[in-house]
C-alpha cells in the first residue's frame, strides 16, 4: 500500500497529515466530552491508502472481531469531501442511549426499541462525525457541510459494507481512528474515505498548513 | 551562551514545526529525538536548558519520559506541546514535573513566551 | 435582495437563532404555522415562546452547533416535531401537532466565527401518516382490525427474548370458534364475518392495555399476556369463554348462540423460542376440543 501512497501524497505530506490528524482529534475528544458528557478516547488516527474496490475487503478485516456491526454513514462536503463510516460494535445502541440521557422517550410505538435505538446510533454518530471532520477542515482552513447521517443496525460484519459503494477507478485515503467511551463502553471504528477529487486541494492545504511555520 | 534545546517528539515534521516557531536572532543548540526513551539518553548526555515533550510517542511516551527525566534532574525544565487536550492529561505531566503545557497547533508568540519564561525561572533557580 | 425573497418565498420553515437562543429571523412560512409574525418574536429567547424546546437534546445540538460547526438533525420517527405547529394535512388528523423533519447548522461571519444558528423545519405529516397506515396494514388483520398473525409471531419473540433476559414470564391464550363452518354453512359467510367482527370487539374490550389480541387463522385467536401468569391466565380465559358463551346474537332475522375453546399456556424458561410456546398453546387448545369443547384446557 505505500506504493500507492506515495504516488498521491509525498511522505513529508503524509506526516504532516499526520501530524493534523493528532492535533484534530486531540481537540474533537475534548468537544466530545464536553458535549455528551463523557470521556471519549480516540486513538492515535493513521493514515492508509486503498483501491476502493478493496475497500470493502480492508473494512472487513478492521471490524472482523465484531461479528454484528451498525454503521453510521455521513458524507461530508466541503473542499475536503468524502464519507464518513462510523462502525460500532454490536449493542453498542443500548449502550448509548443511557449516555444520552435524552427526555423525550415517552409515547413510543410498536417497533420503538428499534427506532431509540438507531436514532441514539445516529445522534452519537453525527456528532463523532461532526467533530472530527469539523476539526480536521478547520485546521486545513476549510468549512464543510453534512448530509443527514444514514444508520445500519446490528448487520453481520461479512456483507454490510456493499462492495459496489465506491467509485471503482479512485484510490480512497482512509483516516482511521478507533474510539470508546469511558461510561458505557461502547467500541468502534472511524473511517474517513477522501475522494480522490479533494487530493489537490488536500496538497495545497497541507502546503498552506506548513507555511505557518517557515 | 549558547542554549541547548532538545525536542522530543515522534513525527518529524512536528519537530520542524517546533523549530520554525522559535526566534531566529537567537542562536540555538538545537537535539532531536523520535521518542521518550532517545529523549531521556539524550538528556542524560546532553542536558538541555529546555526540553519540548511530545506525550503519545511509541517505545516509551511523554507522560513515562517526563518522569524519568525529574528523576535524572529535578530542575529540569521540560515543556511539553500536545495535542491532548484534556484536563486530566494536562494534570498527570503537570504534577509529574513538566514546566507548562502547550496545546497543538502551536503558534509562534505562544512558543516564545513560553521559551522566556522557562529561562527567566531557571536563571532565577540558579541564583538562588 | 434577492435572498430576502427566497427566504420568504420557499415552502419550508427556517429560522436563525444567536448564542443566547434569541430569534433573529422567522420566515414567512414560520409566521404562516406559527401564528407569530416575525416582529413579535424577534429578540425574543425562542424558550420563552416554546418552553418544550428547552430540554437535553436541544441544548446538546446547539453546543455541538456552536462549539465545532457540527449539522445536527431532528428525526420525525423519533421527536415527532420540534415546534407544536398544527397540521394542516389533508390526510385526516392522524396527529395531533404537524410532523417535523429538522435540521441544524452554523452561520458564520466574515471571520469565520460561528455567529448564529439556522434551523430547517420540514412539514412531513403527509409522509407520516402514508407510513402510518402502511405499519397498520403490515400488522393489523383487515376484517376485525385486530392484531394479525405476521404481528403475533415479531411479539411472541420479542416478549420471550425479554422474559428470558429479565427472568420475566407471559401467558399465552389461544382460541378457536367451536362449529364455526357450520355457521357459514348454515348462515352464509357474511354472517361468519359478523361473529368474528364480534367476537374480536367483545375480548378487545375484556383485556388490559398490555395485552395483545391477535387473529391468528380463519377463525382461531391468540391473546399474549405479559407479566401474567399461568393461574391469572386461566381465569381471564374462562371469562373470555363465559361472555362470548352468554351472548345473544342477533344477525338479519337469526339469533346465533356461539362457544370458543381454549387452551392456555406460559412462558417457561426451557422453551426454545416463541414458536414453542405457540406450539404448546395450540397442543392445550386441541384437548379442549377432544374433550368436549366450550371449554378452558391448560399446559404447563
Amino acid at each position: 500500500m505505500s506504493e500507492q501512497a506515495t504516488d498521491i501524497l509525498s511522505s513529508d505530506e503524509v506526516d504532516t497529515l499526520q501530524e493534523i490528524m493528532n492535533i484534530a482529534f486531540g481537540q474533537s475528544a475534548s468537544d466530545l466530552s464536553e458535549v455528551i458528557d463523557t470521556h471519549v478516547v480516540l486513538s492515535i488516527p493513521f493514515i492508509e491508502f486503498v483501491k476502493v474496490t478493496e475497500l470493502h475487503t480492508y473494512i472487513q478485516q478492521h471490524v472482523k472481531e465484531y461479528s454484528k456491526i451498525s454503521i453510521v454513514e455521513q458524507k461530508y462536503w466541503g473542499k475536503f469531501k468524502g464519507d464518513a463510516l462510523l462502525i460500532f460494535a454490536s449493542g453498542a445502541g443500548r449502550e448509548l442511549i443511557l449516555l444520552l440521557k435524552n427526555d423525550e422517550q415517552g409515547s413510543l410505538e410498536a417497533g420503538s426499541a428499534e427506532i431509540l435505538e438507531s436514532e441514539t446510533l445516529l445522534e452519537v454518530g453525527n456528532i463523532l462525525i461532526g467533530a472530527c471532520v469539523g476539526k480536521l477542515a478547520e485546521l486545513l482552513n476549510d468549512i464543510v457541510t453534512y448530509t443527514p447521517p444514514m444508520v445500519l443496525v446490528e448487520e453481520d460484519a461479512r456483507n454490510a459494507v456493499p462492495a459496489n459503494k465506491f467509485d471503482p477507478d479512485q484510490t480512497a485515503i482512509i483516516l482511521k481512528t478507533d474510539f470508546n467511551f469511558e461510561q458505557g463502553g461502547a467500541t468502534g471504528f472511524l473511517f474517513l474515505v477522501t475522494k480522490n477529487e479533494s487530493v489537490v486541494w488536500l496538497k495545497k492545504a497541507l502546503q498552506l498548513f506548513l507555511e505557518q511555520y517557515e | 551562551m549558547i542554549k541547548k534545546i532538545l525536542i522530543v517528539d515522534d513525527s518529524p515534521i512536528a519537530r520542524k514545526m517546533l523549530k520554525s516557531c522559535l526566534p531566529k536572532d537567537r542562536e540555538y543548540e538545537f537535539h532531536e529525538a523520535g521518542n521518550g526513551l532517545e529523549g531521556v539518553n539524550q538528556y542524560k548526555e546532553l542536558e538541555p536548558d529546555i526540553t519540548f515533550m511530545d506525550l503519545t510517542m511509541p517505545v516509551m511516551t511523554g507522560y513515562e519520559a517526563i518522569e524519568e527525566i525529574i528523576k535524572i534532574d529535578t530542575k529540569a525544565m521540560i515543556i511539553v506541546v500536545t495535542a491532548d487536550v484534556q484536563m486530566s492529561a494536562i494534570k498527570t505531566v503537570l504534577d509529574s514535573g513538566a514546566f507548562m503545557v502547550l496545546r497543538k497547533p502551536i503558534k509562534k508568540d505562544q512558543i516564545l513566551g513560553a521559551l522566556d519564561k522557562a529561562m527567566d525561572t531557571k536563571e532565577k533557580g540558579a541564583q538562588v | 435582495m434577492i435572498l430576502d425573497q427566497i427566504f420568504d418565498a420557499i415552502n419550508t420553515g427556517i429560522l436563525i437563532i444567536d448564542t443566547e437562543f434569541r430569534v433573529i429571523k422567522w420566515n414567512r412560512w414560520m409566521e404562516i404555522h406559527s401564528g407569530l409574525s416575525e416582529d413579535d418574536i424577534k429578540g425574543v429567547n425562542i424558550f420563552d415562546k416554546y418552553p418544550d424546546l428547552d430540554n437535553t437534546k436541544f441544548r446538546r445540538s446547539c453546543k455541538s452547533v456552536f462549539s465545532f460547526g457540527n449539522f445536527s438533525f431532528f428525526s420525525q420517527k423519533l421527536h415527532r416535531y420540534l415546534l407544536p405547529f398544527t397540521s394542516k394535512s389533508l390526510l385526516g388528523n392522524q396527529f395531533e401537532f404537524m410532523q417535523q423533519s429538522c435540521s441544524m447548522g452554523p452561520l458564520r461571519d466574515e471571520n469565520n466565527e460561528i455567529k448564529y444558528l439556522f434551523i430547517n423545519i420540514e412539514d412531513v405529516t403527509d409522509v407520516a401518516t402514508y407510513e402510518h397506515k402502511l405499519l397498520e396494514m403490515n400488522i393489523k388483520d383487515g376484517l376485525t382490525g385486530i392484531y394479525n398473525r405476521r404481528f403475533l409471531e415479531t411479539k411472541l419473540e420479542e416478549e420471550y427474548k425479554r422474559c428470558k433476559r429479565y427472568k420475566s414470564t407471559f401467558s399465552l391464550i389461544m382460541f378457536d370458534l367451536d362449529h364455526f363452518k357450520n355457521v357459514n354453512d348454515t348462515y352464509g359467510h357474511p354472517c361468519g364475518d359478523f361473529i368474528l367482527k364480534m367476537v374480536s370487539s367483545r375480548i378487545s374490550a375484556a383485556i388490559r392495555n398490555v395485552d395483545f389480541l391477535f387473529r391468528y387463522g380463519g377463525e382461531e385467536f391468540c391473546c399474549l399476556l405479559p407479566e401474567t401468569k399461568l393461574d391469572a391466565a386461566v381465569l381471564v380465559a374462562d371469562r373470555f369463554r363465559a361472555d362470548i358463551e352468554s351472548q345473544n346474537n342477533v344477525f338479519e332475522e337469526h339469533v346465533l348462540n356461539v362457544t370458543i375453546s381454549i387452551g392456555v399456556t406460559e412462558f417457561i424458561a426451557e422453551c426454545e423460542s416463541g414458536v414453542d410456546i405457540l406450539k404448546k398453546a395450540d397442543e392445550a387448545l386441541y384437548t379442549a376440543k377432544k374433550t368436549g369443547r366450550n371449554r378452558v384446557i391448560s399446559l404447563r
